[in-house]
């Protein structure tokens, strides 16, 4: 009686693989993005700008395999990334992986990856310590975190030299979100905003999924510190929603909001409405739509993508060339994970982004700013030179 | 600080604990006859929300910004609130009510979960923009912003609150609803329909948390899948300082965190981010020295 139930399981299997035929060779490139979730809209951009990288190699046999970008779903939660992360190595296919979204995400995961070891590309997690966490001595593995995004500790002086010498201001209140990328971005700001002779008159954190800051705001318009303007470090839904409370208190021009480019999305005009009006963002690069580079990306992606919440992302060109980059390893015979590693090491790629080498550490030598505002009637941003 | 500045904290203190007030009166209905802590409460809060969104996207030209559009909109999302926490009631917890006491518990929790992800998978997995009528004209009072808005926030949840009070003091079913509190059995013995009555406490109690979450999403302006957890964690913690079960400990309490949180946000330095752990300090002090709430009755153990 107990053979019985074996013998089924035997012949099922056999007819399974014998119904799949004779297997195409594929290659995975593992795209580990937030996919749901408040995240989701940028996550979801940067699956389809590396879907797209992976439809166009195909369509041009750039390889004698089947390349195939493989989606995992982080939910921006340092927990689930770490999950995907073990996923993600224990499927042999996958050769290198793009992502993380999030720096608190990207951290973690990174150490997941180093005891495969699999090569990692992050388009946008930009605190530093996704990287220098390598130089640790107790680091699990090679050097492998690699991204093409500058990061926090380019983008936050940028913004702390942008309040203090274009908009002339002395007095800033800093916050952030208390996650590795908000404060990370908000003490790089504050440092060279103290540098430059400025001066941080309040200081605090609140929590991701807070609703309430008037009391906080508040305690800034009112209090003898005569602030003159906000940076916030931290993402859209926040920031949404400490505009929308400034602009309810009175907080209005020439009182400012800067922050970075977690919150340079559309999402933020849904949040806070007309009151995103002339908030200041920050982004690491160039917008995509101001670099001529970009042109046929961009052509491609509204070629491929179209309709409602399907237009590019911020970070989709990011993502788009970090999956190229991948491919260039590729051709010059990074056909496993190490020589992967070993010649994405020796990148020298230009594409979308303008040119692209990495440092010892991984990180990007293309350091641009761009310094956007807001403008909420056409839910755009423009940038500023 | 100035003066202006400390009016502002005020009324931030108000809208704050109104809401959380409002919120928490449904915690306190439920427990009161049931002795059992609704779980799924903060779901029928942003479906409240939702519904309201739904209306004022579908058809805007009735639930528009007049008066009367804003009465009909909260009318409206508070008969679904309350409708979708009596059949909570009728299909999770009635059949568990004689089973064991933490069966109910557990259902709540997973009707809590069946709400959120059905939300998250069919309705949307982002923040959603919520109309705010009222939001633009602002009122300067002793130097303070007080927009329409706050002011329509604070009148709705005092008008529902007074309103509930005198349905419960005042009319026969609230005097029956009293006496299913104080003791199910031998309100039943006394001819009262306890089920009829319990399932009017959850209308009741749902309907102002739809009304609580209309006014959230006002506030706020937006609104996503989750946000009932932490308003609704938080107005079971005003309820439980106020004395759970008790209607007038709810609003105590409701207003007593929405202070404390402002407070600490407001004048502690650095005090934003210890927020949470100041508010939930003072009521762990509370209930050590009165375990059963600032207005609870000595209870006495129901058999």
């Amino acid at each position: 009686m107990s053979r019985r139930p074996h013998a089924i399981v035997l012949a099922v299997l056999a007819v399974l693989s014998a119904s799949c035929g004779p297997k195409e060779k594929v290659v995975k490139i593992a795209v580990a993005v937030p996919l749901t979730g408040d995240m989701g809209t940028e996550g979801q951009g940067l699956r389809r700008a590396v879907e797209l990288a992976v439809e166009e190699a195909n369509a041009a046999k750039r390889f004698p395999y089947k390349l195939v970008a493989a989606p995992f779903d982080d939910r921006a939660d340092p927990k689930e990334a770490v999950n995907v992360a073990n996923l993600i190595i224990s499927d042999p296919r996958i050769i290198a992986v793009v992502g993380h979204y999030n720096s608190g995400c990207a951290i973690p995961a990174a150490k997941v990856y180093a005891r495969a070891p699999v090569a990692m590309i992050s388009p946008a997690a930009t605190n530093p310590e996704v990287t220098a966490q390598q130089l640790s001595p107790d680091w699990g593995g090679p050097k492998m975190v690699f991204r093409v995004v500058p990061t926090d500790d380019v983008q936050g002086p940028s913004a702390a030299e942008f309040a203090y010498r274009r908009l002339g201001k002395r007095r800033m209140s800093v916050l952030h979100d208390k996650t590795p990328y908000g404060q990370g971005l908000a003490e790089e700001f504050q440092k060279t905003f103290i540098r430059l002779g400025g001066k941080v008159v309040t200081e605090d954190g609140v929590a991701v999924g807070d609703k309430d800051f008037k009391a906080l705001l508040t305690k800034i318009k009112g209090g003898n510190s005569r602030s003159e303007g906000i940076y916030f470090g931290g993402l859209y839904t926040e920031a949404g929603l400490l505009l929308k409370q400034m602009r309810e208190l009175g907080l209005k021009d020439p009182f400012v909001f800067i922050s970075g480019d977690g919150s340079k999305t559309s999402g933020l005009f849904d949040v806070a409405g007309d009151a995103a009006d002339g908030a200041y963002l920050s982004i690491p690069g160039v917008p995509v739509e101001d670099l001529p580079s970009a042109k046929e990306f961009m052509a491609a992606y509204e070629k491929r993508w179209t309709g409602s919440g399907e237009e590019v992302k911020p970070f989709d060109h990011f993502g788009y060339e970090a999956a190229r980059i991948i491919f260039a390893a590729m051709e010059q015979g990074a056909t496993d994970r190490p020589k992967m590693i070993e010649a994405l090491r020796k990148t020298d790629f230009t594409g979308v982004l303008g040119q692209t080498r990495f440092d010892e550490k991984g990180d990007t030598l293309n350091k641009i700013v761009t310094m956007t505002r807001a403008k909420a009637k056409d839910r755009a941003f423009d940038s500023l030179r | 600080m100035h003066f202006e500045a400390h009016f502002q904290q005020i009324v931030n203190g108000l809208t704050l604990g109104a809401i959380y007030s409002l919120i928490a009166l449904g915690y306190t209905l439920v427990y009161g006859i049931l002795a059992m802590i609704n779980f799924a409460h903060s779901e029928v809060l942003m479906l409240g929300s939702f519904t309201a969104l739904g209306l004022a996207t579908f058809a805007p030209e009735v639930f528009g910004a007049s008066p009367l559009g804003l009465a009909a909109l909260f009318a409206v999302s508070m008969s679904v609130a309350g409708l979708v926490n009596v059949l909570v009631e009728r299909f999770a917890y009635r059949p568990l009510r004689c089973i064991s006491r933490l069966a109910p518990l557990i259902s709540a929790i997973g009707v809590s979960i069946v709400f959120q992800n059905a939300v998250f998978l069919w309705v949307s997995t982002q923040s959603l923009a919520f109309p705010q009528p009222g939001v633009g004209s602002q009122v300067s009072l002793f130097g303070a912003n007080v927009s329409s808005l706050q002011v329509v926030i604070l009148g709705a949840a005092l008008g529902l609150m007074a309103l509930l009070h005198f349905f419960v003091e005042k009319t026969k079913l609230g005097k029956a609803m009293r006496a299913c509190a104080d003791d199910l059995s031998t309100a039943g013995l006394m001819g009262i329909d306890a089920d009829k009555i319990i399932a009017i406490t959850f209308f009741v109690g749902g309907a102002l948390g739809g009304a609580a979450g209309v006014l959230y999403g006002m506030n706020y302006g937006s609104i996503k899948y989750n946000l009932g957890f932490l308003p609704g964690t938080k107005a079971f913690t005003a309820a439980v300082l106020g004395g759970i079960g008790n209607i007038r400990g709810a609003v105590l309490g409701g207003f007593i965190l929405g202070f404390l949180e402002v407070l600490a946000s407001g004048y502690i330095p650095d005090g934003a981010q210890w927020r949470d752990v100041i508010a939930f300090t003072v009521l762990i002090a509370v209930l050590l020295v009165r375990p059963s709430g600032l207005l609870g009755e000595k209870m006495a153990e129901k058999v």
